[in-house]
This record gives structure tokens, sequence and C-alpha cells, in this order.
């Protein structure tokens, strides 16, 4: 069974009178574990294809099926309670929490609401799982204003896996990182897939991102795919007009080609 | 601490602490310094202020000591003030959240109720209330809240709108939060600073607003009010200026005061954010 089916999904915005496909007709599926990336330039629609996921727009046509069920009929309390399955990381991790949380509050929200953990168990739960993602349990107490970028981005991974969630959709979750950062964070999500089995839908800009740790990719061009397969052979050997046009824009890979 | 030192140095600001600190060390020292019945006849009828030392301010026509009734007076004015006006903001605050939150059919609605409140004149909605109701502190509270949440709601609403487009309003549904909470939680605590900074306007406008129904006779009987002084002053106004004067300069100060100092509170908040 397919974690994630997608089929046929339209989202349409209109904007000056006229009307524009943001997502159109995208069709793709996931398997439990797998990293699929979305890649293609900026405005190809990746992030509402993420939203439409998340359920947090909604559709002008197509299927979502989310672990055998028909997502997009969910709504209210039911669609609420399966939400702890289907997790995000945002790009921003600054913009992704209350200006005016905690650490702490930010990693109980997601144990209280679902409950996970009583209340008396909550403050050993964060500290786990801040030592999950490599913090110090000692960051609690601090604002989210107060905690470095890196950090940030780790308790929004520390969010999103407090659900224990079959899918997380990072939309560019590691673009606004420095590169040393970069490579921790795709380590920890490594890491974590390994050990929890957490299908990625790994939505960047960045095809030497995507090569080093998508399975597969899909290539998105004005809200339709281009091309899609194998994360490897696509961005080695891109056979669509974006794909060679993407591959050609990104300095890193063409150094690594023979 | 740099904050109320930067807040003290604006020279308006200062002032204005001053008046409302005196203000507040009147309202709040009347019934220690005054106790007993304030509207009690304490001396001959309608004595000038300054010939008799223990009645500086002089008495009313009834012989009742002014300076007795002023300190008293503070005590209600700035009470029902601060109340109206925390009421208005936390009517104004809900029914804007709602409205911007929530949307659609609900922001149609809540916004057609704000409209027709707003264009009735918030003082004769007061004083329609307080003549339907009765009069008593509480009911003069609601009836100036009545004409004075719909500012407090339209910007509520105004920065719920920008604020529900932010990721960490998207985060807080990903993680299934009730939308309720989502609203009153992350929300509108962001949404509150704009708020507030109308609170000094409100409060000064419900402190002239009591004064107002007071001295057309629609406060509570009960208590001494600067408006209901003013209108007793009325009738002698010829022969006993001061009766109206004296509590009139005290409603003028008040006002300036909250006014002043809730300028000077914005003004360093707003300092503050642009260096931040
Ligand atoms: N709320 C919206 N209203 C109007 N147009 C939108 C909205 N959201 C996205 N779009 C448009 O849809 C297209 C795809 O946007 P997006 O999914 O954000 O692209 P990407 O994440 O790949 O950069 C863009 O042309 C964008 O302008
Ligand atoms: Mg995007």
């Amino acid at each position: 069974m397919s974690l994630l089916t997608v089929s046929n999904l339209t989202k349409r915005y209109s904007r000056g009178g006229k009307t524009l496909a943001a997502v159109d007709d995208v069709s793709f599926h996931m398997e439990p574990g797998e990293t699929l990336a979305l890649a293609g330039p900026s405005g190809s629609g990746k992030s509402t294809i993420a939203r439409l996921v998340l359920r947090l727009i909604e559709p002008d046509g197509g299927r979502i099926e989310f672990e055998g069920d028909d997502f997009l009929t969910l709504r209210g309390a039911p669609l609420r309670a399966r939400r702890g399955r289907l997790q995000m990381v945002f790009q921003d991790p600054l913009a992704a929490f209350n200006p005016r949380a905690t650490v702490a509050r930010v990693l109980d929200d997601p144990l209280r609401i679902h409950g996970v953990a009583s209340r008396s168990e909550r403050p050993r739960r964060i500290a786990a799982l801040l030592e999950r993602v490599g913090l110090a349990a000692d960051l609690a107490p601090r604002a989210i204003h107060e905690i470095s970028g890196g950090q940030r981005q780790r308790v929004a991974i520390a969010r999103a896996i407090a659900t224990k969630p079959s899918l997380i959709v990072l939309d560019e979750a590691v673009s606004a990182l420095d590169v040393s950062v970069r490579g921790q964070i795709l380590s920890l999500l490594l890491d974590l897939q390994r050990q929890e089995r957490i299908a990625y839908l790994f939505i960047s800009h960045d095809l030497g991102v995507v090569r080093a740790v998508a399975h597969r990719v899909i290539l998105l061009d004005a809200g339709q795919i281009a091309e899609s397969g194998d994360a490897r052979a696509v961005i080695d050997a891109p056979q669509s007009a974006i794909g060679k046009a993407l591959v050609a824009a990104a300095p890193k890979l063409n150094r690594n080609r023979p | 601490m740099s904050r109320l030192r930067r807040f003290l140095r604006t020279p308006e600001a200062l002032a204005g602490a001053i008046l409302l600190a005196v203000l507040f060390a009147m309202a709040l020292s009347a019934s220690l310094l005054f106790p007993g019945d304030p509207q009690a006849i304490a001396g001959p009828a309608l004595l000038p202020p300054f010939q008799n030392w223990s009645l500086p301010l002089g008495t009313d026509r009834l012989g009742r000591d002014v300076l007795v009734e002023l300190f008293h007076g503070a005590r209600t004015s700035l009470a029902v003030g601060l109340a109206a006006a925390a009421t208005a903001l936390v009517i104004g605050a809900v029914v804007g959240t709602l409205a911007g939150f929530a949307g659609g059919l609900v922001d149609e609605v809540l916004m057609r109720i704000t409209d027709a409140f707003q264009t009735v004149p918030g003082f004769l909605l007061a004083l329609a209330f307080v003549s339907v109701v009765g009069p008593s502190l509480g009911v003069v509270v609601v009836a100036i809240a009545l004409g004075t949440w719909t500012g407090p709601a339209r910007i509520a609403r105004a920065e719920v709108l920008s604020i529900r487009e932010r990721d960490y309003v998207a985060g807080a549904r990903v993680i299934g939060m009730h939308p309720l909470e989502i609203a009153f939680r992350e929300v509108l605590p962001n949404a509150l600073p704009p708020v507030l900074a109308m609170s000094s306007v409100i409060v000064a406008a419900a402190i002239l607003t009591e004064a107002a129904l007071s001295f057309l006779g629609l406060g509570d009987p009960n208590r001494v009010t600067w408006g209901g002084m003013i209108a007793e002053g009325r009738t002698v106004l010829r022969t006993a200026p001061f009766l109206s004067i004296v509590p009139g300069i005290a409603l003028l100060l008040t006002v300036l005061g909250v006014y002043l100092a809730g300028e000077g509170i914005v003004e360093t908040t707003a300092v503050r954010r642009g260096l931040s």
C-alpha cells in the first residue's frame, strides 16, 4: 500500500482576471520511508503542492489518498487527529513559530493536542525530543527568538517528529541555513528516516541537495510534472528542457559531472 | 529599565506620567484621607476656595466639601474610564479576532454588526443604554464600552488578517491545533500591540463620556463624579463659578495626562521596535 497517492491534483489562482494553474494535473505516489523530492524553478508550484497535501489549502480538483484514506474528505476533528501523521518543516524557522513561544511550548503543543503524553510526563518527553534532534534539554525554557537558526530548525524537526508521523513535508527546509548547518540538518534528517522510517516530501530548488538526499525526484515546471524518476538518474541526465536548464544553472553539479 | 528611562526623558510623557500619578494618588487615597460620606454636609454653603483652610477648595450649594468631592470623583472617573476602556478593548479584540480569523460569513456578519454600532454616535448609544437600563456604575461602564469597541475591533481584524497568513499559523494547523485555540492563543496576542496603542485615546474618551453622562444626570447617583459636580455648579455659575471650574480643570488635566502618557508609551515602544 502506498503511503501517499496524489492523483490529478489541480489548484488554480486568479490573478488580474486571468486564471493561473499553480498546480496542473499532478499525480505521484510515495512509499513509506522514502524521500521524494519536488524540484523546479521558483513559482513552479512546489509550495502549493505541499500546502495541498497538508490540507492548508483546498484543491480545485484531484484526489489525495494518505495511509489508505481519502484525505480530502476528512474535516474537523478527524482531520485534526490525523494531522499528527503528516507533518511539515518550513523554510524560515523563525517565521514558523509564534514569536512569543518558548522551545518548550512549541514542543508541548503537539504532545498535548494529540494526547501523546500526560501533562506530568511532557517535560520529560520534551527533553527527549530535544536530545533526539541533537539539542541540549536545557534549551527548553528559552524563547524561540533567542536561539540560533540551526537550533531553531532542529526544534522544528523535533516538533514534526513529536507525534510520530509517517510523512514529513520539508518545504525548502534547509535552504535558509548556512552550508555547514545545512549538512548537519540533512544528516539528522537521514538519521531519523533510517530509524523511524519516516517518508519525506523534500522540496528544494537545489539539485545538489536533492541528488544527495532523495530517492526519487519530480521536476516541476509551471505547475506540471516535466520529468520524474530516480534522483541521480534524472539529475545526471535530465531529459526535459527544464531539467537541463536547472542542471546547467547548478554550479556544483557541473563540476561533479564526468 | 532603559525603556522607562527613555519614556521619562520625553517631557510630554513625563508630564503625562506626573498627572496620572497625582490622579491615581487622589483616587487611591480618597477613602483614607476622607473616610465617610463624601456627600455629607461639611460647612456653610457656597464657601469660596482658599477662605477656610479646613475647607481649602470651599463648599458647594449644599455645603459639601469640594476637595473631598474632587478626590472621590477622581476615583469614579478613573474606575469608570479604565473599566470601560478595558471592556471595549476586550470586546473589540475578541470580535476583531473572530471576524479576521474565521473570514467568510462570520466575518461578514460581525463586521455588519460593527458597522451598525459605528454608525450610531457613541455618546447617543451610551445615553440610550443608560436611560433604558438605569444608571449604576456597571451600566455606565457597559454603556461607554458599547460605543467604543468598534475601533479596537477594526484594528484587531486588520492585524489578524495579516497574521493569519504567517507560517506559524499554518504550523499550528499542521500540528492539529483547534481553530479557536489558534485564534485566541496564537493570533490574538500578536495582534494586540496596535490595539493597545489605542488605549490611551479610549480611556480619555471614556472618562469624558462618563463626565458627560453624569453632567446630564445619568451617572450613578450614589457616587460623586466630576461631571455631576460640574452640573451641580452650573445652577450657581454666575455667583460661584469655581464649583464648575475646579472639577472642569481636574477633568481636563486627567484627559491630558492619560493622552500624553499613552502617547509616550506608544512612542517608546515604537522606537524600541524600530531599533531592534
Ligand atoms: N495565494 C496565492 N494567490 C495567488 N497566486 C498564488 C498563491 N500562492 C501561489 N500562487 C502562485 O502559484 C504559483 C506557484 O507558487 P508556489 O507553489 O509558491 O511556487 P514555488 O514554491 O515552486 O516557488 C506562482 O505563480 C504563485 O505566484
Ligand atoms: Mg516555495
